[in-house]
Formats: structure tokens, sequence, C-alpha cells
């Protein structure tokens, strides 16, 4: 996972004695990070600390050093050797272990000259992974749609998500429980991802349908960078980025600065985040961490636009109905870990807490939806403009002891863990007028989410080329629902007290008397329930570079507030998975190759669709995907080339159509290409390098038997580096097309037609234009 | 686990469901048609001309010379509204299969096809119920000074003979005065102008057109021309009030918002 240049600062180094693989990715902390550990870094450990030597024994630190972790095609080396002996691993480095692979769906993706494609955000990295598609309909500070492997994940609901260890998905958020806004991730601190396409590693959690994804936050470019980019729809970005070179890449901190006016109308958004992290030896074989992070932001929205109107030259592809659309978000948080091993085990532990707030103003239907009710005074169509607002804390904390022995001479491994959560959440969601005003509540939720899961995992390993892997998880989830507005109507209102526009009514029908009896509006709702998932996998081989693997695994998605009811079974969303893959990997010459193929079935009994009156995902019925992923990685000394391509079948179990929305064909390639340049300037010679990211999407199934646009995108960029200088150009969007990043059919009126549009129709948000960035960079006293 | 490894076996099958990836359907179509109105099928073409001849409930031999109508907007449904008589509401997202947006004028005493300025679209789907928008601005705005309906004629019943004619509007002429306070929004004026349930039968197709057949004497099924009064006492013509009274007024009006023999749908493929 090092950073090539910085393995070499680090050998460098006088007070680090080692010998290693150039293939091997050690991370090391320097044991001179002890002395120079701040007397505040360790009070500020103390809590953590304190709450995690709870649940964990005490280092002894004289145990060897633990394993190194896997990384994509250098990883999948360094998986084999996982697979078998470390007898070559003979160096004294120190590093967090990694969780060991479940299989060919299991992509530990190093980042690497990769960074050098262009992305938007942190979210971009996960299309380093196979079957990933990004869009965005709701402005540049609202989650990205990820669809993976056939599912519309939605902004989260079906993948868990990390930031070095601490949970993203949010529970209970009412516009997509799991919601997971990953823009306060600066893409610059994310040294690698990994990607698990399906549930088969019983570490993962709540969420963890489609799959799960680790980003692991480091900084390989040390020293002080300062970044400023400046260019289309006057965008600007200032970043700052400090790496000590003394310490280690999990040591940093980094602060940016955004501001852009978008594409077309309503498109501008602010925002600032900060990140900060500081690693620090615990005895001889352990490590600790703490972090803090801080992120809030401000955009606008242009929503969707219906394509009649646009055909008819009633609106622009680029253009708005609503300027009110847009939202604001915010996410503070602090975390801190230790890991350290005692005799045979590796104990782990972490502790963190999140501060969320959120609010989203969309309209996807225009006025339709504001339907006359008996007991409201007449009115005009209001507008359907959403407020949603939700505000949460999380507190949680997540640990293990993993037990490693030898048998029939093979290294056998069980791994015991445990991870909790708590959530408060408040949720609303009011209707806005044209003025301004609410004329609506239809959700006032105050939630209080318990989750608690347990689990066992064992690598067994009766030949040096066969691992079982697996074991089972359990999960509690518990509910305690307030609900402000739960009576809503009543058939037959008092007439001496007629509840008018009120939205949430203290009045309810009387069956002794028929007529209404008084009541307060809120109801209170609880409910608990306990869900078992095995996962196990099953690697064969390698032989000669090669490892087939088969994964099996059920998952869970815990449902959204506003569907439970008082002792009611907690209704999950069940997913099973299968796959089959095989991976080959190989160093040629100075060239590092990485190829799987896999062939993958899920299915999932109560999936989520979007549904665009209610403004969020709502339960539909059972689902099964079936298809097929091939990626392919090759990296040399002056190139990174990565390309993968899924294809995928989605489709309802009772009526054998086509779940709606999801890609079934996905392409993706990653290319980075960086040499020195024949020029010098003062006697130094100048590095160049070019990138590219090229993305298909094919025709995605909307509803009514519709099929969208193809999607196909051309970023670029091109860099010169000289001494601490760089200067670097990015096209988004190179070949400038005209495309529609989202598309939907359903019903709207945008009163752009003399009398409602009422049957479904095509809508869609507009995939940005050509966008020309320039980019300076400069680092001082760094690598 | 059981089942997840019959699963994985059978993942060697879906090797051919991968195959077929882009290949399948989420049910359903979306559809663009013509639409047309009309007056009813079975007149002579010069209808419009000669008039239109009939005798009503009341015993008024008819002979309608003018009988033009305002179509807002048309609508095809999946279902059909539970009998029972709950109070209606204007519309319902999520039960539309077809509309026209676009209003026209239909001349209601001529058999031919009137084109609507603008083709309709819709689903696949089978419209069980349809629905005439008498309209002329937004549904639900509490005004609308446009003329509905258009008539004039000439009536004899026994040895009393005149000529009439009137407009409709749909407005705060036609508002609701008995209000319960406990449901003021119960009967919306925007259900004043919709009229519904309409019976069909009609699954839409692209490329087909939507027929909407106007029978203009249906309209006149209960009015009893004789309580209107002449509009002078040298004049036989007798003006029909755009108002509630006299009931012939609000026999006529009701006669245009009939959900039964006023308005037919067909489909022509």
């Amino acid at each position: 996972m090092l950073d090539p240049r910085a393995i070499a600062a680090r050998v460098r180094e006088p007070k680090i004695s080692m010998k290693f693989n150039t293939s091997s990715k050690f991370r090391f902390i320097n044991p001179s990070i002890v002395r120079r550990s701040s007397v505040l870094s360790r009070i500020l450990l103390l809590a953590p600390a304190a709450f995690a030597l709870a649940f964990a024994q005490p280092a002894r630190g004289d145990e060897p050093p633990p394993e190194p972790p896997p990384s994509d095609a250098k990883g999948a080396k360094e998986k084999e050797a996982d697979d078998h002996q470390h007898e070559d691993a003979t160096v004294t480095v120190r590093g967090r272990v990694p969780a060991p692979s479940r299989g060919a769906s299991d992509f530990n993706l190093r980042v690497g000259e990769l960074s050098r494609v262009p992305r938007q955000n942190a979210a971009d990295l996960l299309k380093l992974a196979p079957g990933i598609l990004l869009t965005n309909k709701g402005g540049d500070g609202h989650a990205e749609q990820v669809f993976l492997r056939g599912f519309d994940a939605r902004e989260g609901q079906d993948i868990e998500f990390t930031a070095g260890g601490v949970p993203i998905n949010e529970a209970g958020n009412l516009h997509g429980n799991g919601y997971a806004d990953l823009h306060f991730i600066i893409p610059e601190l994310v040294e690698g991802l990994r990607v698990i396409e399906g549930p088969f590693d019983p570490r993962q959690g709540n969420f963890a349908v489609a799959g799960s994804a680790a980003y692991d936050l480091g900084l390989t470019r040390r020293g002080l960078t300062a970044k400023y980019t400046h260019g289309s729809f006057a965008t600007r970005r200032m970043l700052l980025l400090w790496g000590p070179t003394r310490e280690s890449t999990h040591t940093f901190a980094g602060a940016e600065l955004f501001d852009t006016d978008g594409f077309g109308q309503n498109r501008g958004a602010k925002r600032g985040s900060a990140m900060g992290q500081y690693e620090g030896r615990l005895g001889r074989n352990g490590s600790w961490r703490i972090g803090a992070q801080a992120y809030t932001s401000q955009y606008k929205s242009a929503g969707v636009v219906r394509a009649d109107d646009v055909a008819s030259e009633r609106i622009g592809f680029y253009d708005t109905y609503d300027r009110r659309q847009g939202g604001d978000s915010s996410r503070y948080s602090v975390w801190g870990d230790i890991e350290t091993k005692s005799g045979d085990t590796l104990l782990k532990q972490q502790l963190f807490f999140i501060m969320r707030d959120m609010r989203l103003r969309e309209n996807f239907t225009g006025f339709l939806l504001d339907v006359q009710q008996a007991q409201q005074n007449p009115h005009v169509q209001r507008g359907d403009l959403l407020d949603l607002h939700v505000d949460s804390q999380t507190l949680g904390a997540r640990g293990s002891a993993r037990w490693r022995t030898k048998a029939l001479d093979q290294t056998q491994e069980l791994e015991l863990g445990y991870f909790a959560r708590a959530d408060r959440t408040a949720s609303s969601q009011h209707r806005i007028d044209q003025s301004g005003a609410p004329y609506l509540t239809e959700t006032d939720l105050d939630s209080r989410l318990g989750n608690i899961g347990i689990y066992g995992d064992a690598g067994l390993r009766p030949f040096s080329w066969l691992t079982f892997r697996g074991g089972a998880r359990g999960d509690i989830f518990t509910y305690d629902v307030l609900d402000a507005c739960a009576q809503r109507s009543v058939r037959k209102p008092s007439a001496a007290n007629p509840p008018g526009d009120q939205s949430c009514l203290s009045q309810q029908d009387d069956p002794a008397t028929g007529g209404v009896r008084y009541r307060e509006p809120h109801d209170r709702r609880g409910t608990a329930s306990i869900a078992v998932m095995p996962r196990g996998s099953v690697l064969i081989g390698p032989f000669t570079g090669f490892t087939a693997s088969v994964s099996l695994g059920k998952g869970i998605r815990s449902i959204d507030p506003v569907y439970i009811n008082q002792d009611l079974p907690t209704p999950f969303a069940n997913v099973e998975a299968g796959e089959l893959g095989v991976s080959y990997a190989r160093g040629v010459g100075d060239v590092e190759l990485m190829a799987r193929s896999i062939f993958f079935q899920t299915h999932v009994d109560r999936d989520l669709i979007f549904s665009e009156t209610a403004g969020r995902a709502t339960l539909a019925n059972g689902t099964t995907r079936t298809g097929w992923v091939g990626a392919v990685r090759a990296t040399g000394p002056w190139f990174d080339q990565a390309a993968n391509v899924t294809f995928v079948r989605s489709t309802f179990d009772d009526t054998h159509l086509l779940v709606p929305y999801v890609p079934d064909v996905v392409v993706r390639s990653d290319t980075a290409i960086h040499h020195e340049l024949p020029f010098r300037a003062d006697g130094e010679k100048l590095t160049g390098a070019l990138a590219s990211g090229i993305t298909y999407v094919g025709r995605r199934a909307l509803p009514f038997g519709q099929r969208s646009d193809e999607i196909f995108t051309v970023d670029a960029s091109a860099s010169v580096a000289w001494r601490m200088f760089e200067v670097a150009l990015v096209a988004t969007n190179l070949l400038d097309r005209r495309y529609r990043l989202s598309e939907f059919n359903y019903a709207s009126d945008f009163r752009t037609a003399q009398q409602p549009t009422l049957v479904p129709g095509r809508h869609f948000a507009a995939g940005a234009p050509r966008g020309l960035f320039l980019t300076l960079t400069a680092t001082l006293g760094g690598t | 686990m059981a089942k997840l490894t019959t699963r994985v076996v059978a993942l060697a099958v879906a090797l051919a469901g991968a195959a077929s990836a882009c290949t399948g359907t989420t049910g359903s179509e979306i559809v663009s048609f013509e639409a047309f109105a009309s007056g009813p099928a079975d007149l002579p073409p010069d209808t419009a001309t000669r008039g239109l001849s009939f005798t009503n409930g009341s015993g008024w031999s008819i002979t309608l010379t003018r009988a033009r109508l305002h179509i807002g907007a048309v609508y095809l449904n999946r279902s059909a509204p539970i009998s029972g008589g709950q109070e209606r509401q204007c519309f319902l997202p999520g039960i539309y299969v077809a509309q026209v947006t676009t209003g026209m004028d239909v001349d209601a005493l001529s058999p031919a096809l009137q084109r609507f300025p603008a083709p309709g679209s819709g689903t696949a789907d089978h419209a069980v119920t349809g629905e005439v928008w008498l309209t002329g601005g937004r549904i639900d705005e509490p005004e609308d000074r446009r003329t509905i309906a258009d008539v004039a004629g000439t009536a004899t019943r026994g040895g009393e003979s005149m000529r009439f004619e009137g407009t409709v509007t749909i407005g705060t002429n036609r508002k609701n005065r008995d209000v319960d306070p406990a449901r003021p929004g119960a009967k919306p004026l925007c259900a004043e102008r919709i009229v519904s349930p309409i019976a069909t039968s009609i699954t839409p197709t692209n490329g087909g057109a939507l027929v909407v057949r106007v029978d203009p004497r249906a309209w006149f099924a209960n009015v009893d021309l004789g309580e209107l009064e002449p509009v002078s006492s040298e004049s036989d013509l007798r003006r029909i009030p755009d108002e509630a009274e006299p009931p012939a007024a609000d026999n006529l009006y009701r006669g245009l918002r009939g959900a039964t023999g006023v308005y037919r749908f067909e489909w022509i493929d």
C-alpha cells in the first residue's frame, strides 16, 4: 500500500534495519515515533484507550510482526504469500494487520499512480472496483448514488461504507436508511480502498447487501503540500496537506475549501473539509491512532427536468424547474483505535463518535402530490418541494481478537469480534409552498437505534494450497421511534374543533360513538430483532499465479424506522449471495499483472426501489441478480492500467421483469503514464504524466419498458512536475458529450403543459459538460 | 447454507443469464398517440348545418343548431373509483394510463374527428375508466370564465315553441355553498370540472388514436326548457342562465357532467 517512493525513503532511514522483497508493501512505524508522541496526543488517547482496554488484553509487546497488507495487483502476490507461508518475511516492520482475503470479489485497491486520473471526490475512487456507476441528481453536497453489481445501492443503503474503520452509513436517515455521504473524505488522503462485492466477510455489518467499501486513510506524499485548482464554472479549490516525513503515512492532516458555480443553472456549491490523524506506537508490537474530521457544505441542486420539455425547448438541458432545491450537510467525528499483539493473539479496539446534520430540498414532481383532502380548506396545488432534515449522533465501538497458531504445518486462525453503535436520529420532512412556508408535515421522527453485532471468523488451512475462511455473524437491531405526527387523518372530523390544514391531528375516530375523540398526535413504537448470517469462502491455489475461490454469504439491511411497528418483528432485507471466481497474479519483469473473473448471483427478499413521490427509497418485492465481472490491472515502472467490465441481469422474483434503473453493462478503464521528460530546468529533470478515466454504461432499464441513454465519458489529465512544483491540467468529459447522468420514468407536473401531466414521462439529471481545471501544487520538505 | 449452495450450483445456469444481461424489460411501455374528439358517430355528416333533432325526457322536441364543448384535458385510468360516494379528489397520482393535456373546442354536432392540438401520451396499461376535464385553466383554480359549453337551438312541446341558447362556465358560480366546516375540502370546485368515472376498456398502443365522442343529446336529457323565461316579452328566445337556478339550467349543467351516456372513449389502432 505504500508508495514505492515512500518505501525508498524508509529504506534510507538509519534506525530501521530490514530486508524485503520489492513487491512487498509493508507499513512502517518508525521506532522514534514513541519519542515524538506529544503529551497531548497521549492524553487524548486515554479516553478511547481506556474504553478499548476494557475489551482487549494489554499488549506484551514482544511478539513477531503482523503480516503485511495485501493490495490489489501487488497484493495478489502478498495474498499468495498470505495463503501459504511467510518464510521470507524476515523483516522487522510494524503495521496494521489487514483482514484476510475473502476471494475473488475482495478488491484491495491501491490507488497509487491512478490517483492522477481525474476524480471529483473520494466517491469516484470506487470506480476502481468493477461494476460501479456513480450518479448524482441531488447536487454537489448530496451523496452519490452508487450502482454496484446490479444493485441500485442508492446513496449507500446497500453498501457498508467505512473510513478508517469509522462507519459512514447513517442508520435511520429519512432520505435513505444507510445514506452515506462521502464528501467529507479528502481524496488525497485516501491511501487505499477495500471493496468486497458481496456479503462474504463476517466483519461486514449492516447495509452490506451489495457489498462494502472501506477507505484506508493515509498520506503518501509527505511534507507540506499546497494545492490550488481553478477552472470551469468558476470552480476553485484550495487544499493543504501535511505529512511529517518521519511519521508513518497514517499521520497526516489535510484541509480543503471548495467553491463552484456549477454548470448550467442552480448547481453552485461551497464546502470545507478537514481531516487529521496521528499514529503512534503502542509497546513494541502495537500502534494507536486518533483522528478527527470536520466537514460542512451548502449546495444548490438543479434536480431533474422532463425530456419532453427539453425536446420542445420549454426548458434547457442544464436548467432547473425549481431554484430552491439544494441542501446543507455537515459531519464532525472523532475516533481512536489501538492494535496490538499479545502472544498469538492480535487485539484491535476502536471507538468513534459522529455528529451529522443534513438538510435536503428536492422537488421531483412539481405540482402533483398536494391532493385536496376533505378536512383541509380548499386549496390549489401548493408545490411538492420537499424539505428534509436529519440530525443524528452516533457513538460506537468495534473490537476483535485474532488468534493464530500452527497446525498441520499451516497457519490456522480464529477471530472473534464485535461491533456496536447507538444512533439518535431526529428526522423530519415537510412540503414547502411557493412562498417558502411549510404547509405539510409528512414525517417527524425521533429515533433511537441500537445495533450490536458479534462474529466469529476462522481461517483453516489443511494444505498449503487450500484455505477455508468463514464463520457467522449475528446482529441485534433495536428501535425506539417516537413519531410526533402519527395521527394524520380522521374520517369524521370534529365540527366543533375542525382540524383544518393541520398535518398532525389530536383527534381520532371513535367507533363507539361514531364521532371523534381526543388523542395526542404522537405515537411511540419499539421493536427488536436478531439476524444470523453465515458467510464463508474457499480459496484454492495458487497454481502458477491462479487462485480459485467460492464464496457464499448472507447479509442484511436494517429497515427504515418509518416502517417500524410496535412489537412486530423488524422486517429485515435479507440478501443471499454466492460466487465463483478465479484470479491470476504474476510479476513479469517489472510489470505486475492481475486479472479476475467472477460469476455471481445475489438474491434480496425485500429490495428498495426509489419512489419519486415519496422522495426516498421504498420497499419492493424480492429481486435476483446474476452476472459476471472481469477485472485486470497491470502496473509497471512507468504506467498503471486498470480496467474492468461487469454484466448483470437484475429481475424481480415474482414477475421476472427487470429491476429498473440498474445498469446491466458497466465498463471502466483507468490509465496513468508517468515518466521523466527529456527536458531539464536548472539542471533538474522534469517529469510528466498523462492519465485518463473512461466510463461506459449501457442502456439502463427504466420503468415502463424503457431504456436510458448510454453513458460514455472520458476524463483526462496531463501534468508536469519539477522539483517541488507540479502543474496539472484536468479535463472532465473531454469529448463534451451531452449525456443524461440519471434517468427516470414517473409522473410529474411542472406546469409546462396546459393541464397536469399525470402519466409517467422521462426525466433526467444532466451530466456535466466539459470542464477544464488547472491545478498548481507545491510540496515542501517532503517526498 | 444449503440453499446458498444450491444457488452457487445454479451459477452455471446463470452464465446464460449474464449473457442476456442487455435484454429484458421492466414491463409495460411508454406510448404516444393522436387524440380526437367529435360528436356521436351515428350522426349524418351534415348535422352541423342541418341541426340535430331529438326528443328529451321532458317531452321537448329539440333541434340543436349549436353545441360546442371545451375539453380541457382527457385522462384514462387504470382503476375505477370505489362505489359508495366517498368525497371526490381532483386527481390521484398513480392511477393514470393516458393523457391529453392540451385542450380544444369540440363541435359536438359534427361526427368528423377533430384533432386535439397536441398528441397524447401514456403507458401500455389497461384503462377501465376515463375522465373528461371541463376546464379552461388549471383544474384547481377558484375561478374560470372559459365557456365550457355553448348551445343553441329550437324546441317545441305541444303547441309551445321557442328558440333557446345558453353557455356554461364552471367557476365560482358552481361553488358548493353547503360547506361542512369539519370537512371544508370535501367537495372542491375542481371536482365539478371533472367528469368521471366514464367506463371504458382501452389499452393504449404506440401510434394509435384516442377518440372522445360527445353526445349533446344527453346534455338535455332532463332539461325542461319550459322553465326558462323569454329574454323579452316580444321574443321567443329563452336564455339558459349560467347558474344553478332554475332547475333547467342546473340540469343542463348536470347533463354536461354525466358520466354515462354523454361521453364515450374509442381506441383506433
